[in-house]
């Protein structure tokens, strides 16, 4: 079942005069009990997307293209105020950094506790039974919660972001770079808390990680950005096994890892182009070695190679980029 | 790989404890002094011409551990010998001297390079501030060869730009270049690739290495991404809570860990093939802060394996393979 179906979604900021083309014809869905891995380099526009999902781009961030369809229901259209009624209810957010998602000066269980009573019209009583609930299922003491969030270690603090995230029982949820502070050993209890809650409660993942090696290891389906485009989507074993295009290759390439054979590390050349003057055709093409005369001309389209494996290059199918 | 014998470095005892800011009420009630134990007793050499990398988990010391060998912050106790010269006791004047030879390169190049100078100044100040410069034609020689080592080129077009108009990689090659210019032997790189993005990171590390060949460097790398050591580094060691818990070479280290923790923190570590399974090790509850210590061996609250000598009495380094040294009773 499709818990999160984004179709052609283009999102830009205005700078002024200027607009910077940060999401740019962005599809992929994501099914119940499936965690999606969206992966790319900072400035990718990973954020965005998950931004636009939950309707909190800031005041100059626009929606300009495309349709998001969230449990059956297109919530581009919406207004503000029936936003809100989704928020929280179906999808909701896991930040990066919980220390700066917490109010320093209340307490960690209140702050859980008034999602649900603003959210669900809970009594202060029925909230404190609730969040009781929800720090069990995040593995932390009851007795936690009346503490302040500076009396919790960073990975604590982490568990009681997923519980708030989880206090209205929503479809989805989007993990923007969850681990990405904390210390191996911790990242690996996180990584496993949000996969036994995604198997126990069958909840769809958005998980936005720059890290390849957490997304090789937690998704069931990934997606490549680069340059606000998704230039590749498919099964992650296909993806990392059978690369389709460029970027995808090498990126993977340049992740050193711990196990297998130690073998020659790859790099990009260049950087990522500004997106407010994005390069014409193939936004890729700058830093590509098998660059030919037509990707700077004209876009790529996106085709599928094989099932829900998707790439968005020239010649993707055709370059042996297996290492 | 050829590695000489002859040391760079050698640390011994290396302590810095820093003193915990105490509340008025334990002021009058004349309450012990508690210290951090950032590091706390710590033995190490660094080979001619290796790269030795330190590895740990936030807090483990290992920051600690390279400022305090640079003297930016000074040891409470130990001694580091930098070509068998006592540096500890150094006055103002002589270590002046001392660290043209000794360089760092930090984790932020933002916060290290001044935004208001072009980077002909920045790259040039180590130069002029250390009066190893007559005239400003050879100033102007050694930054653009400088430059061009590091590879920006055109080096006169990157020469006259400043900081806000250079890329993160592009920055931390300023950087390298600033700390190379005053032709050092030794280097303390503090996570220099950390803030890059994956695709440029490589292009770095290449850069490292090369000059380390071409100048004949040494590394102290330190890193929190044991992957990251793997691919850069000849000799590995992993710091818990201020102590060296295993020391040894890369690939030893990586494949076979010995000690308890190594092994955790290594089974930690995602891999990028989703074809690999691997377990992931469960420590109890998270590394604690280094004020109030463990009696015996500092990992055992969290070891499954802790016997009742694991809490009585810390265990000593032993060298279990060759070059391959671990600090733990059950190994």
């Amino acid at each position: 079942m499709k818990v999160l179906e984004i179709e052609n979604l283009s999102t830009h900021y205005l700078l002024g005069k200027e607009t910077v083309y940060a999401v740019d014809d962005v599809s992929f869905c994501i099914n119940a009990g499936e965690t999606f891995g969206l992966a790319g380099e900072s400035g990718c526009g990973k954020t965005t997307v998950a931004k636009s999902i939950m309707r909190i781009l800031p005041d100059n961030g626009l929606i300009v293209g495309g349709k998001i369809w969230l449990d059956g229901q297109e919530i581009v259209g919406l207004s503000e105020n029936e936003a809100k009624k989704f928020r929280w209810r179906k999808a909701s957010m896991v930040f990066q950094y919980a220390m700066s998602a917490f109010n320093p000066v209340l307490r960690v269980g209140d702050q859980i506790a008034e999602v649900l009573q603003q959210k669900e019209g809970c009594t202060k009583d029925e909230a404190y039974e609730r969040v009781k609930k929800l720090f069990e299922v995040v593995g932390l003491e009851q007795s936690r919660i009346r503490d302040y969030p500076h009396e919790f270690s960073g990975g604590m603090q982490q568990r009681a972001i997923i519980a708030q995230a989880l206090a209205c029982n929503p479809k989805l949820i989007i993990a923007d770079e969850p681990v990405t502070a904390l210390d191996v050993v911790i990242q690996g209890k996180i990584l496993d808390l949000l996969k036994e809650l995604k198997q126990k409660l069958s909840l769809a993942v958005l998980l936005i990680t720059h890290d390849l090696s957490v997304i090789a290891e937690e998704s069931d389906h990934v997606g490549i950005m680069y340059a606000g485009s998704l230039v590749e989507v498919g099964d992650v074993i296909s993806v990392f096994k059978e690369p389709l295009h460029p970027y995808t290759a090498k990126l993977i390439g340049a992740f050193p890892s711990v196990a297998g054979e130690k073998v020659k590390l790859e790099f990009i050349p260049g950087t990522p182009p500004d997106l407010i003057s994005p390069p014409k055709g193939c936004k890729f093409h700058e830093r590509c070695p098998f660059a030919k005369p037509i990707c700077k001309v004209e876009s790529p389209k996106r085709e599928e190679f094989g099932k829900g494996h998707l790439a968005v290059c020239h010649f993707a199918g055709e370059l042996d980029l297996h290492r | 790989m050829f590695l000489s014998e002859e040391k760079v470095l050698r640390v011994q005892g290396l302590k810095k404890w820093f003193p915990v800011r105490k509340g008025f009420l334990a002021l009058i009630l004349g309450k012990e002094q508690e210290y951090v134990k950032a590091v706390d007793g710590v033995d190490f050499d660094v080979n001619v011409g290796e790269i030795l990398c330190l590895v740990g988990e936030s807090g483990c010391g290992k920051t600690t551990t390279a400022r305090t060998i640079l003297r930016l912050i000074e040891p409470t106790e130990g001694s580091i010998q930098y070509h068998e010269k006592e540096i500890t006791t150094l006055d103002k004047e002589e270590l002046r001297k001392i660290r043209t030879k000794m360089q760092i390169i930090y984790q932020n190049p933002f916060e290290v390079l001044d935004p208001r100078l072009s980077v002909k100044s920045l790259v040039g100040e180590p130069l002029e501030v250390n009066n190893l410069t007559s005239n400003e034609r050879e100033l102007e020689e050694r930054v653009l060869e400088a430059l061009k080592e590091v590879r920006l080129t055109p080096p006169e077009d990157f020469a006259r730009r400043f900081i806000h108009e250079l890329s993160g990689g592009q920055l931390q090659r300023v950087a390298i270049a600033r700390s190379l210019i005053l032709r050092p032997d030794f280097m303390v790189a503090d996570e220099p690739v950390s803030m890059l993005d994956a695709s440029i990171r490589t292009e770095i590390i290449n850069l490292m290495t090369e000059l380390q060949r071409l100048h004949g460097l040494t590394y102290l790398y330190i890193t929190h991404d044991i992957a990251q050591a793997r691919y850069i580094g000849n000799r590995i060691i992993v710091m818990y809570l201020g102590k060296i818990v295993e020391q040894g070479p890369v690939e030893d280290v990586i494949q076979e860990p010995l000690h308890p923790y190594t092994k955790a923190l290594i089974s930690n570590i995602p891999v990028p093939d989703p074809t690999t399974k691997r377990k992931r090790i469960l420590l109890s509850g998270e590394t604690p802060t280094p004020v109030d210590l463990p009696k015996g061996c500092r990992f055992h609250p969290r070891c499954t394996e802790a016997s009742e000598e694991c809490k009585s009495k810390e265990p000593e380094l032993q060298e279990i393979k060759k070059n391959h040294w671990v600090a733990c009773y059950k190994v």
